[in-house]
């Protein structure tokens, strides 16, 4: 049994709860145990373009946190996944803003060490857990289910700052997928983003960027369109009617997280994989068996 | 104080004018020597077909000293950070990176904060989070909140006034 913090950040806890719960459904089959910790706040990346020494401290004040627990940390959002990333980079790198951002963190008796890893979903299964041991657990298996991947710009770039996958041609879930019987095909709009960064100030042109992807999703003939960000699942599920709208067409994309699926595969009840809060037409698929 | 005093750091004026002035000239120091227009920054854009950002322009426009207009235009606001740019650049220049400083700049003159960045920044001030706890629907229309889920509670700040504290001072610090 490996033990991980789990690191919630904002948008998965308050709102996309189908991510939290397929996760803490699925992550005790591969033994893996998570720990809830108090006292986390936001990673401080959508505050970037207002702050960036904000977003720092934030950053560190989490880690902080996290490292008194002495237990590496599980990131399911790409957003906070970067943010803390880069934050231990430049900590680990820039001795005089770490003594300045340590100084700020004694306020509330923390300090920065950088003593702690971090795992993202798609590193935890692809690399921590492999897929010889989720094979293990497949009871229905998806066969021949087209799907498309999205992993999100966060979770993919910068490669500087060191990320979970390829930056410019990500493989991992589709080396998941594949060990879920489906068929994960790469597509031209692959890499394309969600828009979701623009939500805060140009929220049109946010769903025309999701409403362009979905529609050569739709278009290419997938089946479901697999995502592991709850930045991006809330552009490509919930929003995906209006975002259908600003392209003038009718989606109709199943979209689904990856851990939704490893849990139907697995044999999870839909509901407690929060598949009724999916708002894509996910019925319209026969997602390992009703 | 306000968030927009905490934000735009409302008093004395003058030498915050000179502040950013000196941070303007630096930056412009920093920005790469490197740019030699290629644009491969602005081919992959994801905000150059929607609109109309081009980030190698912006590169240029800085090194001529345009400064200032770059830090008041509405273009800035246009990144959705993807960070392509930044990946694909052969010269490691990052137009990203050099648009957040940008934008950071535009708020620290006291510029109007677009868009939900504010109400952002209150919520995170106030709990923590950028947004607290919401109901959501599911398909068949049915309200439901997060205790409805089995959900344990929210991960927040516990000493709220500490959490304040520090990032109040924060908000007017020098970036």
């Amino acid at each position: 049994m490996k033990k991980y913090a789990l690191y919630p950040g904002c948008v998965m806890p308050t709102e996309q709860y189908a991510y939290e719960q397929s996760i803490r459904e699925v992550l005790p089959f591969l033994d893996i145990e998570l720990v809830d910790i108090k006292g986390f706040s936001c990673c401080g990346e959508p505050m970037k373009s207002v702050n960036q020494l904000m977003t720092l401290y934030l950053s560190a004040r989490n880690l902080a946190i996290a490292e008194k627990q002495g237990l590496d940390l599980f990131v399911p959002c790409p957003i906070c996944h970067l943010s803390l990333s880069e934050c231990q980079r430049v900590m680990d790198n820039n001795v005089e803003m770490r003594d300045r951002v340590n100084g700020m963190l004694v306020t509330e008796g923390l300090k920065y060490e950088g003593t702690i890893g971090m795992f993202h979903t798609v590193d935890l299964l692809h690399d921590v857990i492999g897929v010889e041991e989720i094979k293990k657990h497949v009871k229905k298996p998806l066969d021949g289910l087209k799907v498309a991947t999205h992993y999100g710009c966060h979770l993919i770039r910068p490669s500087e700052i060191g990320r979970p996958v390829d930056s410019e041609n990500p493989q991992k879930m589709e080396t998941v997928l594949k060990a879920l019987g489906a068929e994960p095909l790469d597509y031209p709009e692959k890499l394309d983003c969600c828009g979701a960064m623009l939500s805060a100030n140009l929220p049109e042109s946010a769903l025309t960027k999701t409403g362009q992807k979905l529609q050569k999703v739709q278009e290419h003939g997938f089946d479901v369109f697999v995502d592991v960000c709850p930045w991006c699942h809330r552009m490509f599920d919930s929003r995906q009617v209006k975002a259908g709208e600003t392209v003038a067409a009718k989606l109709e994309v199943p979209v689904v997280y990856l851990t939704q699926l490893l849990g139907l595969t697995f044999g999870v009840d839909r509901e407690k994989l929060g598949l009724n809060l999916n708002l894509s037409p996910v019925d319209k698929i026969n997602l390992g068996g009703k | 104080m306000s968030i927009v005093d905490l934000t735009s750091m409302g008093e004395s004026q003058v030498a915050l004018r000179k502040e950013i002035n000196e941070r303007l000239s630096r930056l412009q120091d920093e920005i790469s020597d490197y740019c030699f227009q290629c644009a491969k920054c602005t081919s992959g854009c994801e905000a150059h077909k929607l609109l109309e950002l081009e980030p190698h322009k912006i590169v240029a426009l800085l090194k001529r000293g345009l400064i200032d207009e770059m830090v008041n235009s509405d273009i800035i606001w246009t990144c959705m950070s993807c960070f392509k740019c930044r990946e694909r650049c052969p010269q490691k220049v990052a137009p990203v990176e050099i648009l957040f400083a940008l934008k950071n700049m535009a708020v620290a003159s006291g510029k109007q904060i677009p868009g939900k960045y504010t109400a952002m920044l209150q919520s995170i001030l106030s709990i923590g989070l950028i947004q607290d706890v919401q109901s959501v629907m599911t398909r068949d229309s049915k309200t439901l909140k997060r205790d409805d889920l089995g959900l344990p509670e929210v991960s927040k700040p516990v000493d709220v006034a500490k959490f304040q504290m520090v990032l109040s001072k924060l908000a007017v610090e020098k970036v």
